[in-house]
């Protein structure tokens, strides 16, 4: 069935389908009405979940790690501070191996204040052991809360499903809401191994002595490899259910390309548009969409990115002291491959600034213009 | 899945180790209570109800039996303090409710109505104590029956003594019965309690008057002597007139009516005074078919009434004239026709603390009344007392013990303490009837709180730290209204002596069971039971509904690690934390 609807409530339609029985959130601009569709489903019936009303989000988090301890599907939203303030928890869901997941909105961190679209806040928490999917389409969200259960599920790590703030949350669009049916065949009802049971007792969380640390720490960082193989199957899968597939990394354009654009969230679209009219004008521009971040999907970058002579990564954010986030990650993946192409970051949008087709052209133009970046950082945009 | 026994694990690989840290053997040997520096203690607080109650009730307790159906139970940890339940549930001003943390969430509890509700109902159910055999040989007496008088009889009796309570009156009661009209305090009410007391073993012996047909050489065989000879005689107006025909002092007013003489007051009747014994006389002169006006010095807030009889006698049609004192009883004939007043206005505080009336020059004016009831307080009748029992300023002077200077002898009511309530009375009785006993065993006396406190008989292990509104946890509770009082029409109650207030019923006295915060006081909610993060609170296992023992929880203290939840989270503040090291000395 088609709705038109927005970004947020594709999130929720998304835990919906995926029958979270549990639910614990505290509001927040621009992630509100996620939760308050939930709770309407819930208070209507339609989904059979325990709402909890918490007092901040390190709570909303502290509530769905006890859920999903005591064997429950877990699921939560935020935003910004939000995400901040869940920080200490994030780790705690992580260690403890707990598969919750949650619907993050992109959201500028205060001071000042800014309710508008950045990346930081999440990519604030890439090592946190949380997976993390960023969204191009309303349509992708859904289907990704779907798939980030089974992935979580299947590893024992929690997972993030990240949207743009106002351009992807606030806005609507036609999205297909799968069969119930066929969600229920995709991802099966929760059941761990390990959880809080009164008929076999386990201290969970306690303290760990040097002996034994080491050991749980390469557990995490195994399964998060293994992740990387479990999303890919679970695309695929979804894909021959649901007629929709959106792959870990996307290459748009790229046969023959020789200028790469290597793009996440809704930037993507904008710049589908730009590649579109300089390959309508002859000119060879391809676009890498990144749409699993942790893991990060090494191979398929370095398999995307084979063969061009530039690549041009456009940050919406920003690592103080070093550059943009997606940058870094991709140099790093790159250097020990023998193709090592200038790499230009580009830093563009923060706090929500619009990224339109000029400003992508303006990346494009200054990629022409030099034969390796001038700076560790391209600004675009940006009043100096 | 592994076992639980204690036992040393290796985990030769990560893969033989669970993907998360989690036992997979006992912890049970790492005794986490060693972290702790406070620790939770189960140290039940003082409520404020019981903290003012005169007589020392355990309220807390039987609103808290009351709210499971325990009527029975609830009436034996009521009377245990106080022999005369229906009496104070009637006519008690009720300080508990005053006090009470409820008043801020929807009003006082309704305490006084489940007092008096136990009273009857245990009456309604035939519930009446077995007779006390005596196993003490020391035969005590009480003189005079009144509040004071027998809740002292009473107390003492259930210690085991013989007790004699001489009586001035044909009838026991006191005040009671002579003060109290009936539309208050109903005599099968009173009766039935006195019957109580009787019941116990007490000998009552009435017509006994001290300094008359009874004297101090009478007294001589006795082991102690308890005096509450109260407070009998009238203020006078001292004006003009006061001995003319158709004045008749309150007290003496009310005693004829309540003893059953017919009594004929004029068609106006004036009532001089704010007190209670005004109020009555107002009321009971209503009654008779007369108009009633009352004459108060100063204004409606310093009236030493209970507001609730002022709002009732309003109800009735009573005129109040505040601010106005008599000048002159003006007669005709020998026989009252009129009252000459005069309009007061209030000037710098006196030594009680209020603005003392001055009159307003040129203010006089006349009522036109046939009748006029001085109701202006009382004196106590001290004429019989022996030399050695010292006196001051109109009463016995007592210790806090209620002992006189007269050893062996005791005192306590109006007599003594002035505090001029019946429940204040009573409490000064029970403070009596503890020291008697203790003197007579030859105990040591521990000190006794100041005569303003109250004593309880069977106290229970409780920090006498009253718990204040702004402690509670407010989080589990909530606004619920006090139920409204429900009284009988005006007219109704105009056209006889019946009970004017006809209190609550059942299940209405059980929501105000369920109502009580419990302040400080354990009513097994199970709220640290849940929120205790180390499962480190159970149920004790030898609890039972029949046989409470206190504290209903333990702490396991050897994997407490004092976090203070179950503190933080007990709604009423029966959980203490206390610092380990305090804890250890």
């Amino acid at each position: 069935m088609e709705k038109v609807i927005t970004g947020n409530y594709a999130v929720s339609y998304g835990a919906k389908l995926a029958r979270a029985q549990v639910i614990a959130a505290y509001p927040i601009t621009p992630q509100t009405s996620i939760i308050e569709k939930l709770a309407s489903f819930c208070a209507d019936g339609e989904l059979d979940a325990v709402f909890i009303k918490v007092e901040s989000e390190h709570s909303a988090m502290a509530a769905c790690i006890g859920a999903s301890a005591a064997g429950a599907r877990a699921f939560t939203a935020t935003s910004g501070q939000g995400l901040l303030l869940m920080h200490e928890m994030l780790h705690w869901a992580a260690g403890g191996r707990h598969p919750i997941v949650m619907g993050a909105v992109n959201r500028g961190i205060a001071p000042g204040w800014s309710v508008w679209t950045e990346q930081s806040d999440t990519l604030a928490q890439r090592d946190t052991g949380w997976i993390q999917y960023y969204c191009e389409s309303n349509q992708e969200v859904l289907d990704t809360v779907i798939q980030a259960f089974k992935v979580a599920e299947t590893v024992y790590l929690p997972a993030m499903v990240v949207l743009d703030a106002f351009v992807l949350s606030h806005t609507s669009e036609a999205v297909d809401i799968p069969d119930q049916e066929l969600v229920d065949r995709y991802l099966p009802p929760f059941r761990p191994q390990w959880k809080l049971d009164v008929d076999d007792p386990h201290a969970f969380g306690a303290l760990v002595t040097p002996g034994e640390w080491f050991e749980l720490r390469y557990k995490i960082q195994q399964a998060m490899n293994e992740a990387l193989e479990v999303a890919r199957q679970a695309d695929e899968e979804y894909g021959r259910i649901f007629g929709r597939r959106w792959g870990l990394v996307e290459s748009y354009r790229m046969e023959e390309a020789e200028l790469a654009l290597v793009t996440s969230s809704t930037i993507t679209s904008t710049a589908r548009e730009v590649v579109d009219a300089l390959r309508a004008e002859g000119f060879p521009i391809g676009l890498v969409k990144v749409r699993l971040f942790r893991p990060f999907p090494v191979p398929d970058i370095v398999r995307a990115l084979a063969g061009v002579k530039k690549v041009a990564v456009l940050d919406r954010n920003l690592t103080f002291g070093q550059c943009g986030v997606f940058g870094e990650e991709i140099k790093a993946a790159l250097y020990n491959t023998p193709l090592r192409p200038p790499l230009f970051d580009f830093v563009l949008g923060l706090g929500g600034r619009d990224v339109t087709p000029a400003t992508i052209r303006e990346v494009v133009r200054y990629t022409l213009e030099h034969d390796v970046p001038d700076e560790p950082i391209i600004w675009i945009g940006v009043k100096r | 899945m592994p076992k639980h026994e204690a036992r040393v694990i290796v985990f030769r690989s990560a893969a033989e180790m669970p993907p998360m840290p989690a036992s997979v053997a006992t912890t049970l040997y790492n005794k986490t209570g060693s972290w702790r520096y406070i620790r939770p203690v189960y140290r039940e607080r003082t409520p404020p109800c019981n903290e003012a109650c005169p007589a020392g009730e355990d309220i807390v307790a039987y609103l808290g039996l009351v709210a499971d159906g325990r009527f029975a139970e609830a009436w034996e940890v009521l009377r245990r303090e106080n022999p005369l339940p229906g009496v104070c549930g009637r006519v008690c001003p009720h300080p508990c409710e005053t006090q009470c943390n409820r008043e801020r969430l929807g009003g006082a509890i309704a305490i006084h109505y489940v007092e008096r509700f136990l009273s009857d109902w245990a009456a309604e159910h035939g519930l009446v104590p077995s007779p006390q055999t005596p196993t003490r040989k020391e035969r005590i007496a009480v003189v005079g029956s009144g509040p004071a008088g027998l809740s002292c009889a009473y107390h003492l009796a259930r210690k085991g003594y013989p007790v004699t309570i001489f009586e001035a009156e044909s009838l026991p009661g006191g005040l009671l019965r002579t003060g109290i009209p009936t539309y208050r305090l109903p005599r099968e009410v009173l009766d039935r309690e006195i019957a109580a007391i009787e019941a116990l073993g007490v000998e009552i012996r009435t017509g006994m008057r001290l300094g008359g047909n009874l004297s101090w050489d009478d007294l001589a065989p006795y082991a102690a002597v308890f005096l509450a000879l109260g407070q009998t005689l009238s203020r006078k107006l001292d004006i003009p007139g006061e001995e003319a025909q158709g004045v008749l002092h309150g007290l003496s007013f009310l005693r004829r009516l309540n003893l059953g003489e017919r009594m004929e007051l004029g068609r106006r009747v004036a009532v001089v005074g704010g007190g209670n014994t005004a109020m009555d006389a107002a009321r009971a002169a209503r009654r008779l078919g007369s108009e009633v006006t009352v004459l108060y010095r100063r204004s409606r807030a310093e009236m030493p009434a209970i507001a609730e009889e002022v709002q009732e006698a309003e109800e009735e049609g009573i005129l109040f004239h505040f601010l106005t004192a008599p000048v002159e009883v003006l007669t005709q004939d020998g026989r009252v026709r009129g009252l000459r007043c005069i309009r007061m206005r209030l000037g710098e505080p006196d030594a009680s603390g209020r603005r003392r009336p001055e009159p307003i020059p040129g203010s006089e004016f006349t009522l036109e009344v046939d009748t006029v009831i001085p109701a202006l307080g009382q004196e106590a009748d001290l004429s019989a007392l022996p030399e050695d029992i010292r006196q001051e300023r109109g009463a016995i002077v007592i210790a806090p013990t209620g002992a006189t200077t007269r050893p062996g002898v005791y005192a306590g009511g109006d007599v003594a303490t002035g505090f001029g309530t019946v429940t204040a009375a009573i409490g000064s009785g029970k403070r009596a009837a503890i020291a008697i006993d203790l003197a007579l065993r030859g105990e040591v006396l521990p000190e006794f709180p100041t005569l303003s406190r109250n004593m309880r008989v069977a106290p229970r292990p409780v920090s006498p730290e009253v718990v204040a509104f702004e402690e509670l946890n407010l989080a589990y509770l909530h606004p619920i209204p006090r139920p409204a009082d429900r009284l009988r029409p005006v007219q109704e109650r105009l056209g006889d002596f019946g009970e004017v207030n006809p209190g609550l019923d059942l299940e209405t006295v059980v929501a105000e069971g369920q109502r009580c915060f419990s302040c400080g006081t354990c009513n097994r909610c199970d709220n640290c039971l849940i929120f205790c993060p180390d499962v480190s609170i159970r149920r004790r296992g030898d609890w039972t509904e029949a046989y409470p023992v206190y504290p209903y929880f333990e702490v396991d203290y050897d994997y407490c690690k004092g976090c203070g939840i179950c503190a933080s989270e007990c709604p009423r503040r029966a959980i203490t934390m206390e610092e380990e090291l305090l804890w250890r000395k």
